[in-house]
Protein backbone atom coordinates (compact mmCIF):
# COMPACT_ATOMS: atom_id res chain seq x y z
CA UNK A 1 0.00 0.00 0.00
CA UNK A 2 1.32 3.44 -0.94
CA UNK A 3 0.62 6.58 1.00
CA UNK A 4 0.59 10.30 0.20
CA UNK A 5 0.93 11.13 3.87
CA UNK A 6 4.32 12.81 3.56
CA UNK A 7 3.15 15.06 0.71
CA UNK A 8 -0.08 16.02 2.47
CA UNK A 9 1.80 16.72 5.68
CA UNK A 10 4.27 18.94 3.83
CA UNK A 11 1.38 20.85 2.25
CA UNK A 12 0.03 21.58 5.71
CA UNK A 13 3.54 22.33 6.97
CA UNK A 14 3.06 19.90 9.84
CA UNK A 15 5.85 17.95 11.52
CA UNK A 16 5.50 14.24 12.12
CA UNK A 17 5.06 14.96 15.82
CA UNK A 18 2.25 17.40 15.13
CA UNK A 19 0.42 14.96 12.89
CA UNK A 20 0.93 12.25 15.50
CA UNK A 21 -0.67 14.49 18.11
CA UNK A 22 -3.63 15.31 15.85
CA UNK A 23 -4.50 11.64 15.28
CA UNK A 24 -3.41 10.45 18.75
CA UNK A 25 -0.58 8.09 17.90
CA UNK A 26 3.17 8.01 18.45
CA UNK A 27 5.62 9.75 16.12
CA UNK A 28 7.14 6.33 15.41
CA UNK A 29 3.79 5.25 13.97
CA UNK A 30 3.74 8.21 11.55
CA UNK A 31 7.36 7.51 10.51
CA UNK A 32 6.63 3.84 9.85
CA UNK A 33 3.47 4.64 7.86
CA UNK A 34 5.19 7.33 5.78
CA UNK A 35 8.07 4.98 5.00
CA UNK A 36 5.65 2.28 3.89
CA UNK A 37 6.86 -0.06 6.64
CA UNK A 38 3.52 -0.28 8.40
CA UNK A 39 -0.02 -0.31 7.06
CA UNK A 40 -2.44 1.27 9.53
CA UNK A 41 -5.69 -0.40 10.51
CA UNK A 42 -8.89 1.15 9.17
CA UNK A 43 -9.70 3.42 12.16
CA UNK A 44 -6.25 5.02 12.05
CA UNK A 45 -6.35 5.28 8.25
CA UNK A 46 -9.66 7.14 8.51
CA UNK A 47 -8.30 9.43 11.24
CA UNK A 48 -5.25 10.28 9.12
CA UNK A 49 -7.40 10.98 6.08
CA UNK A 50 -9.83 13.12 8.09
CA UNK A 51 -6.90 15.09 9.55
CA UNK A 52 -6.23 16.32 6.00
CA UNK A 53 -9.89 16.61 5.06
CA UNK A 54 -9.54 13.76 2.57
CA UNK A 55 -11.07 10.37 1.91
CA UNK A 56 -9.01 7.30 2.76
CA UNK A 57 -8.38 6.49 -0.88
CA UNK A 58 -6.96 9.96 -1.46
CA UNK A 59 -4.32 9.26 1.18
CA UNK A 60 -3.69 5.54 0.82
CA UNK A 61 -3.39 3.76 -2.51
CA UNK A 62 -3.97 0.02 -2.65
CA UNK A 63 -1.46 -1.45 -5.12
CA UNK A 64 -2.17 -5.18 -4.96
CA UNK A 65 -4.22 -5.77 -8.12
CA UNK A 66 -4.40 -9.55 -7.64
CA UNK A 67 -8.00 -9.13 -6.49
CA UNK A 68 -9.05 -6.99 -9.42
CA UNK A 69 -11.03 -8.60 -12.21
CA UNK A 70 -9.18 -9.16 -15.45
CA UNK B 1 -1.64 24.07 13.50
CA UNK B 2 -1.22 21.53 16.33
CA UNK B 3 1.46 22.17 18.91
CA UNK B 4 3.62 19.60 20.62
CA UNK B 5 3.96 19.73 24.37
CA UNK B 6 7.05 19.03 26.43
CA UNK B 7 7.08 15.48 27.75
CA UNK B 8 7.09 15.16 31.53
CA UNK B 9 6.75 11.85 33.39
CA UNK B 10 3.04 11.20 33.70
CA UNK B 11 1.35 9.92 36.85
CA UNK B 12 1.09 6.33 35.51
CA UNK B 13 4.84 6.35 34.73
CA UNK B 14 5.69 7.60 38.21
CA UNK B 15 3.35 4.99 39.69
CA UNK B 16 5.06 2.27 37.63
CA UNK B 17 8.53 3.23 38.85
CA UNK B 18 7.30 3.53 42.46
CA UNK B 19 5.70 0.06 42.32
CA UNK B 20 8.81 -1.36 40.63
CA UNK B 21 11.00 0.14 43.35
CA UNK B 22 8.86 -1.16 46.20
CA UNK B 23 8.47 -4.53 44.49
CA UNK B 24 12.23 -4.87 44.02
CA UNK B 25 12.81 -3.94 47.66
CA UNK B 26 10.33 -6.63 48.74
CA UNK B 27 11.98 -9.18 46.41
CA UNK B 28 15.40 -8.44 47.90
CA UNK B 29 14.03 -8.52 51.45
CA UNK B 30 12.29 -11.85 50.80
CA UNK B 31 15.52 -13.31 49.40
CA UNK B 32 17.47 -12.03 52.38
CA UNK B 33 14.96 -13.43 54.89
CA UNK B 34 15.00 -16.83 53.17
CA UNK B 35 18.79 -16.89 53.42
CA UNK B 36 18.64 -16.45 57.20
CA UNK B 37 18.60 -19.59 59.36
CA UNK B 38 16.24 -20.13 62.28
CA UNK B 39 12.86 -19.38 60.73
CA UNK B 40 10.11 -22.01 60.80
CA UNK B 41 8.96 -23.66 57.55
CA UNK B 42 5.67 -21.75 57.76
CA UNK B 43 7.48 -18.42 58.08
CA UNK B 44 9.69 -19.32 55.14
CA UNK B 45 6.61 -20.00 52.98
CA UNK B 46 5.27 -16.56 53.88
CA UNK B 47 8.63 -14.97 53.01
CA UNK B 48 8.65 -16.80 49.67
CA UNK B 49 5.15 -15.52 48.84
CA UNK B 50 5.77 -11.94 50.00
CA UNK B 51 6.63 -10.58 46.51
CA UNK B 52 3.38 -11.79 44.92
CA UNK B 53 1.07 -8.79 45.61
CA UNK B 54 3.43 -6.09 44.32
CA UNK B 55 4.38 -8.21 41.33
CA UNK B 56 0.71 -8.63 40.44
CA UNK B 57 0.23 -4.86 40.71
CA UNK B 58 3.21 -4.44 38.39
CA UNK B 59 1.70 -6.88 35.87
CA UNK B 60 -1.62 -4.99 36.00
CA UNK B 61 0.15 -1.66 35.41
CA UNK B 62 2.05 -3.05 32.42
CA UNK B 63 -1.10 -4.56 30.90
CA UNK B 64 -2.90 -1.23 31.36
CA UNK B 65 0.00 0.59 29.70
CA UNK B 66 0.00 -1.83 26.74
CA UNK B 67 -3.71 -1.16 26.25
CA UNK B 68 -2.98 2.58 26.11
CA UNK B 69 -0.36 2.21 23.36
CA UNK B 70 -1.29 3.00 19.78
CA UNK B 71 -1.70 0.15 17.30
CA UNK B 72 1.80 0.55 15.86
CA UNK B 73 3.59 0.39 19.22
CA UNK B 74 1.46 -2.61 20.22
CA UNK B 75 2.58 -4.25 16.98
CA UNK B 76 6.26 -3.59 17.78
CA UNK B 77 5.89 -4.85 21.37
CA UNK B 78 4.08 -7.96 20.15
CA UNK B 79 7.02 -8.79 17.90
CA UNK B 80 9.42 -8.10 20.76
CA UNK B 81 7.48 -10.44 23.06
CA UNK B 82 7.36 -13.16 20.37
CA UNK B 83 11.12 -12.89 19.80
CA UNK B 84 11.78 -12.93 23.56
CA UNK B 85 9.50 -15.94 24.05
CA UNK B 86 11.18 -17.96 21.31
CA UNK B 87 14.77 -17.00 22.18
CA UNK B 88 14.11 -17.75 25.86
CA UNK B 89 12.88 -21.19 24.84
CA UNK B 90 16.03 -21.78 22.80
CA UNK B 91 18.26 -20.52 25.63
CA UNK B 92 16.56 -22.74 28.22
CA UNK B 93 16.91 -25.78 25.95
CA UNK B 94 20.59 -25.07 25.33
CA UNK B 95 21.12 -24.45 29.04
CA UNK B 96 19.47 -27.80 29.76
CA UNK B 97 21.79 -29.61 27.36
CA UNK B 98 24.83 -27.85 28.84
CA UNK B 99 23.56 -28.90 32.28
CA UNK B 100 23.39 -32.52 31.11
CA UNK B 101 26.96 -32.13 29.85
CA UNK B 102 27.89 -30.89 33.35
CA UNK B 103 29.22 -27.65 31.92
CA UNK B 104 26.90 -25.38 33.95
CA UNK B 105 25.25 -25.50 37.35
CA UNK B 106 21.59 -26.60 37.68
CA UNK B 107 19.22 -23.94 36.34
CA UNK B 108 18.17 -21.23 38.73
CA UNK B 109 14.68 -20.02 37.75
CA UNK B 110 15.83 -16.45 38.30
CA UNK B 111 18.05 -16.86 35.25
CA UNK B 112 15.00 -17.50 33.06
CA UNK B 113 13.66 -14.07 34.01
CA UNK B 114 16.98 -12.48 33.05
CA UNK B 115 16.90 -14.32 29.70
CA UNK B 116 13.38 -12.97 29.10
CA UNK B 117 14.30 -9.38 29.89
CA UNK B 118 17.47 -9.41 27.78
CA UNK B 119 15.76 -11.11 24.83
CA UNK B 120 12.80 -8.73 25.11
CA UNK B 121 15.23 -5.82 24.77
CA UNK B 122 16.86 -7.48 21.76
CA UNK B 123 13.45 -8.24 20.27
CA UNK B 124 12.31 -4.65 20.73
CA UNK B 125 15.43 -3.33 18.99
CA UNK B 126 14.94 -5.75 16.09
CA UNK B 127 11.24 -4.89 15.69
CA UNK B 128 11.75 -1.11 16.07
CA UNK B 129 14.57 -1.20 13.51
CA UNK B 130 12.45 -3.22 11.09
CA UNK B 131 9.67 -0.62 11.05
CA UNK B 132 11.91 2.47 11.08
Amino acid sequence: MKTRLRVLRAEKDWTQAQLAEVVGVSRQAIIAIENGKYDPALPLAFKLARAFGKNVEEVFVWEDDSLEEK
Amino acid sequence: MPTTTERIPSRPVRTFWAVLGVGTAIDITAGWLLAQPGYSPHARIIFALLPIPMNLVLVALIVRRIRQLDEFLRHVHLEAVAIAFLLTGVAVFIYGYLQQAHVVHPLNFGIVWIFMVVFYGIGYLIAARHYR
